[in-house]
């Protein structure tokens, strides 16, 4: 079955168990939202299932593919992408550029060749800027094409980031707290564009904070403490679960 | 990418100075400088995507030209071989030792790969000392010139001004496509790198040892010039006037330590009579763009129009076009094609599917 099965995953940090054998599932085309307090693990457990720590129990695999040991970069060739707290886009850049960066998967002219300027690699530098112009503009940002990554404010930062996310040509998104310090209008385009990225079939896993938003645009929400899993189902279940009302919504 | 593209008129009339040189300069002294400036450019400039793109501090590459002077000096000289065999060999060597220094010590976080290529050029230095049956030790080797036409002061200018045109035409096709956006993002953050799939140690290494490629022809060039060359012609103060130039000149562009070898190589020159007080000026300069022009002497210009005229720029709505998204992102990866195990280079991937 295609998806991403993330199965008893642990991580221990020194004497803290940040990760404690969690398991969810994420399928093509399903928002799935990752809800908890603040040092619940839902970032550990993005960077476990983007690489950039190493698991120390359970396994990952994507579309049947063992991820366990596998590097970041291994896991964008299966289509994985993902987006930080904190956007890292090139601020020298231009918003083009930053956006034309994710492409890198589908480069095939190598070193030499590209210093040669033979080959595809004129061709190909023209397909990735059309993807890219056409992703930017899908998201908002065709109007700053040109401007330089490092001027924009935040919101079109973490659109940028977005943008070059769907430049990787994913299957499967995750987003790392994306809605952080936007305004209710910029949340309701992010809001919009995340539903249109379910509605064309990729898999979206949002950690994020702000509640109202997970509970409104996912299908599925699980809610991690203390880096145990206590919830996973439906929204309006987990919304209701005492158990999370307790440890983290509040009454 | 941004920045190269509005320099087209900048490129002929260059080329034409450039060309003509021998014709309008004052004396063969000048040319002779001009010849050095050169040489040392063949080196920089593909160092340059080593340091300013990439972000790779070596110090050391005076090494790698060394070597490279040496393999022309002794193949070209000791063993009578053809000069253009001896200078494609300082290449291959030159890149052989960029790559063997560069597998173990490019994992290395910034200043510690510094100190490695540091460790490297005294190593080299001691080597060329103590093997004298092979360099001449202390007393040094004499370098044959290359054979004409390129033999006369003209002719190996012209020599080094076309290896130098290609090594910067090399490098300029590597910066302006995705290569280019690969090394400032190497340089830039690892984790934005690493999260669109750029291999990280890989494309150091094929930097790393193209600049070592371009370190040992530029040795070669250098070595003829020189005509006689000895373990002190390669002290470690000039592997950091490389290292100097890229920084003056600016990281992420190509014209600008361009500007920055001519600037310190010409300095020296130019302050005449003040001669001994060259490593003063040099001194100085460095200063005032560390702490004025951070970004370099290249961004001068850009910086000084940012202050006379302000770009200011109107907050616009960010406004998705749900229309074009979809179909930007409807160009799905089909099953068949996730199912290749991506190693961590991209060589193994089909061809992208266009929209549609």
């Amino acid at each position: 079955m295609p998806g991403i099965e993330i199965d008893t995953v642990s991580k221990r940090f020194g004497g803290v168990l940040a990760v404690d054998e969690v398991s969810l599932n994420l399928q093509v085309g399903e928002i799935h939202g990752l809800i908890g307090p603040n040092g619940s693990g839902k970032t550990t457990l993005l960077n476990l299932l983007s690489g950039y720590y190493d698991l120390d129990g359970g396994t990952i695999k994507v579309d049947e593919h063992l991820l366990n040991d596998k590097s970041v970069q291994a896991r964008v060739s299966l289509g994985v992408a993902r987006t930080f707290q904190k956007p890292k886009l090139l601020e020298s850049l231009s918003v083009l550029d930053n956006a034309m960066l994710g492409g890198w998967r589908d480069v095939q002219t190598g070193f030499m060749k590209t210093a040669l300027s033979v080959g595809r690699t004129r061709k190909e530098e023209r397909d990735l800027r059309d993807r890219a112009e056409e992703v930017l503009h899908g998201v908002g940002l065709g109007h700053l094409v040109h401007e330089q990554a490092g001027r924009l404010d935040h919101a079109e930062q973490r659109f940028l980031e977005i943008a070059r996310s769907l430049c990787m040509r994913p299957k499967y998104i995750l987003l790392d707290e994306p809605a952080g310090g936007l305004t209710e209008h910029e949340i309701e385009q992010l809001a919009v564009i995340v539903t249109t990225m379910r509605d064309v079939g990729l898999g979206v896993l949002i950690v994020e904070h702000h509640t109202d938003f997970v509970f409104r645009i996912s299908d599925r929400v699980t809610t991690l403490d203390l880096g145990k899993r206590i919830a996973c189902g439906a929204p309006d279940a987990v919304r209701n679960d005492p158990e999370v009302i307790r440890v983290y919504l509040g009454a | 990418m941004s920045g190269l593209s509005k320099s087209s008129l900048k490129m002929p009339v260059m080329a034409v100075l450039l060309v003509s040189l021998p014709f309008w300069v004052g004396n063969t002294y000048q040319l002779h400088i001009a010849t050095l400036i050169g040489s040392y450019w063949v080196l920089i400039c593909a160092l340059n995507l080593a340091v300013g793109y990439t972000g790779i501090l070596s110090i050391g590459h005076v090494a790698l030209l060394s070597i490279g002077a040496y393999c022309y000096a002794i193949l070209s000289g000791t063993y009578d071989l053809s000069p253009w065999f001896a200078a494609a060999c300082s290449g291959l060597l030159g890149g052989l030792c960029g790559l063997l220094l560069g597998l173990p010590s490019l994992r290395l976080p910034g200043f510690y790969f510094a100190m490695a290529t540091i460790a490297f050029s005294m190593m080299a230095m001691e080597f060329s000392l103590a093997q004298d049956d092979l360099t001449g030790g202390g007393a040094g080797l004499s370098v044959p010139p290359f054979p004409p036409p390129f033999d006369s002061p003209e002719g190996l200018y012209w020599l080094v001004l076309g290896f130098a045109a290609v090594v910067s035409f090399l490098s300029w096709n590597l910066v302006r496509f995705m290569w280019g956006r690969a090394m400032i993002a190497v340089r830039d953050s690892h984790v934005a790198a690493s999260s669109v799939g750029v291999p990280i140690f890989r494309l150091k290494l094929s930097v790393f040892t193209f600049s070592g490629v371009a370190a040992g022809v530029a040795g070669a060039l250098f070595a003829s010039l020189q005509s006689y060359i000895t373990p002190e012609t390669f002290v470690f103060e000039l592997g950091l006037f490389f290292f100097v130039c890229i920084v003056i000149g600016g990281r992420g562009s190509i014209w600008g330590p361009f500007l920055g070898t001519i600037i310190l190589a010409a300095l020296p020159e130019l302050s005449g009579s003040l001669a001994h007080w060259g490593q003063f000026f040099y001194g100085v300069l460095l200063l005032l763009v560390v702490l004025l022009i951070p970004e370099g002497v290249g961004s001068a210009f850009v910086l000084l129009k940012e202050k006379l005229r302000p770009r200011k720029r109107e907050k616009q709505v960010v406004n998705p076009d749900l229309q074009r998204l979809r179909a930007a992102i409807a160009l799905q990866p089909s099953d068949d094609e996730l199912a290749i195990p991506g190693q961590s280079g991209s060589s193994t991937l089909k061809p992208f599917k266009q929209r549609g």
